[in-house]
């Protein structure tokens, strides 16, 4: 119906309720989890035909099935972005299997995880604005019902109110964006709106329209006036569920941003990505200084998230084609990073059971294996040179100086030494020689939860260590969306 | 009349919209002020699809009445956790609820 992947796990979402009957019969869990874990892996493989369609130049399909007429349109970029999600997704897939093997209705978890991944995959590929808002929602519903999941109530029911609030808001915004945009242009495809817009000048109604976009994404990419839900609804998340929403699901709002920004958004550039460079900075500073003050580790990984959205929009607000690699290269190294990072933290509070880092003291010489992959995952944060993040740190750092913005390259730079401190203070703690109660007599996490982390971990090295491949993709997917108006004019 | 009258008209919804979020402590009526964004955002796209005067785009009616579909699923999910909030706190105020989590 649409592209192959994402027909695969529209499918396997509409069939994941059968799965669910039949762990509840079986009285195992792990069947519904296994059976996420193998469609998800199914959709990653079936991208690697579409990558093949999308390197010889198929770009766009419109797909026309009775009265429902939809428009797909899948370039590097989008294949790109939906191999980082699938990626993401199989290892939290993998992880929920043991980490929600105690609760009672994880078939219905694992249902709305793969609507929410294909929510996510759909948006990337969706060739207009219409088709992006309809997967957008899919994403948004299942992942407010996600952050409430959490064992134990408490305030994941209060979080997860305020995220919808926010977000709800923020949809209506986009729909108000997006209609502005149809009144003027009276299409909604991004190729049509890049011949509407790309070569004309700047009326009142563009600028509004821009305002009102930027608004309506920024809410779900956190940019920093509008950051408020983040640090509530990714601390009161299962863990593989705060992984997926710091990893990809915020990223999905600087994915819109960007393709808005260089269709619809061309004649007002000048003035909008300047906008986005001054929120840019102040998000990042937001997001490095608030973890300094947090006692809590999953609410101190869910303010560096700010702080890493705060670099992606620098990279954009460049603008040129070395900045949007930067961009696209970092997101797919902070899926790593974070996703890594938010599964061990899960793994540790999954067995000691406290989030205070102060309770975490001494773990090392307890759980060795989740310790150093932390370690890795927080130096990668910081920017490490031999690890992923540096690579693409450095590479929006040299864009931003290739662009004149030196200012803008020093407030990156700072900003990574800024974060070191609190990042270097969980590892401090971890290292303790003195154990605290809470770790006394634990031992390390089940393998199936070592299991993705490892190969996270492993992946952040190899990829930090051998950048060449993602680069190269990052780089042709930036080149495809920049030159999007000269493929539609030819 | 064109359709500036009508997007005077849509911004202001939006604006009570907004104000009813920022402003409200219950919990209900945040969502009617949500329903109330959304809304303005359809009457945006009915109003702008009489561009061509004496035709009517179906593409804009079309994404109104999914987008009343989307919206009535958002409402389901915030009604359900609202009265996931009144059974563990026994109260619809979204600041009582701060305090009583303490």
């Amino acid at each position: 119906m649409f592209a192959l992947p994402l027909d695969l796990l529209l499918l396997f979402t509409a069939l994941s309720p059968l799965a669910g009957i039949l762990a509840a019969r079986m009285r195992r869990n792990a069947i519904s989890g296994v059976y996420s874990a193998a469609a998800l892996a199914a959709a990653a493989v079936s991208i690697y035909p579409v990558y093949q369609g999308a390197s010889a130049g198929a770009v766009s399909s419109i797909v026309n099935v009775g009265a429902f007429t939809s428009y797909m349109r899948v370039d590097m970029l989008a294949v790109a972005m939906s191999a980082v999600f699938l990626m993401l997704g199989v290892a939290a897939a993998v992880y929920s299997i043991s980490y929600m093997s105690k609760e009672r209705s994880s078939p219905l978890y694992y249902s709305l995880l793969l609507s929410m991944i294909s929510g996510m995959v759909g948006v990337v590929y969706s060739g207009d604005l219409f088709t992006l808002f309809v997967f957008w929602e899919m994403m948004c519903i299942s992942s407010y019902v996600l952050v409430a999941f959490s064992r134990g109530g408490g305030d994941s029911v209060e979080a997860a109110f305020k995220y919808l609030v926010m977000s709800g808001a923020g949809s209506a915004t986009i729909l108000l964006g997006i209609s502005l945009l149809y009144g003027m242009s009276g299409t909604l495809s991004f190729e049509g709106l890049a011949l509407a817009f790309g070569r004309s000048e700047p009326s009142l109604w563009i600028y509004v329209a821009s305002i009102v976009s930027l608004i309506g994404f920024g809410v779900k990419a956190a940019v920093v006036p509008l950051h408020t839900w983040l640090p509530d609804a990714h601390s009161a998340a299962p863990s593989p569920i705060s992984a997926l929403l710091s990893g990809v699901v915020i990223e999905v709002g600087i994915y819109a941003l960007c393709r808005l920004c260089f269709t619809a958004f061309l004649p007002v550039q000048p003035q909008w990505l300047p906008i986005v460079m001054v929120l840019s900075v102040v998000t990042m500073v937001v997001g490095n200084v608030m973890p300094l003050l947090q006692g809590d580790v999953k609410r101190l990984l869910a303010y560096s998230s700010i702080g890493h959205m705060g670099y992606m929009l620098a990279g954009l607000s460049i603008g040129t084609q070395l900045a949007l690699t930067g961009t696209f290269l970092h997101i797919f190294n902070h899926a790593l990073m974070k996703g890594a990072a938010f599964l061990c933290v899960g793994a540790i509070i999954y067995r000691i059971g406290s989030r205070q880092i102060g309770d975490m003291s001494g773990i090392a010489r307890r759980m060795p294996i989740t310790a150093t992959a932390l370690a890795i995952s927080l130096f990668a944060l910081i920017g490490m040179p031999p690890l992923n993040g540096f690579i693409s740190e450095l590479t929006i750092v040299t864009a931003a100086f290739q662009s004149d913005l030196v200012w803008l390259g020093i407030a990156v730079i700072l900003n990574s030494v800024l974060s070191a401190s609190y990042y270097l203070r969980v590892i401090r703690v971890m290292l303790q020689p003195t154990a605290s109660e809470a770790v006394q007599g634990t031992k390390d996490a089940p393998w199936l939860m070592l299991l993705p982390i490892c190969a996270l971990v492993g992946m952040i090295v190899i990829f930090g260590l051998w950048p060449d491949p993602v680069m190269d993709l990052m780089q042709r997917s930036a080149a495809g969306l920049i030159t999007l108006l000269s493929q539609v004019t030819g | 009349m064109g359709p500036s009258y009508y997007l005077a008209f849509v911004f202001a919804l939006w604006a009570v919209g907004i104000y009813c979020l920022a402003t409200k402590r219950n919990m209900l009526r945040m969502i009617f002020g949500l329903e109330i964004m959304i809304n303005a955002a359809n009457l945006s796209f009915i109003s702008l699809a009489t561009g061509v005067p004496g035709f009517v785009d179906p593409l804009a009616h079309s994404i109104v009445i999914v987008s009343i579909g989307l919206s009535g699923g958002v409402s389901a999910v915030a009604i359900t956790l609202v009265v996931y909030a009144y059974r563990q706190y026994g109260t619809l105020d979204i600041r009582e609820l701060k305090r009583l989590r303490g």
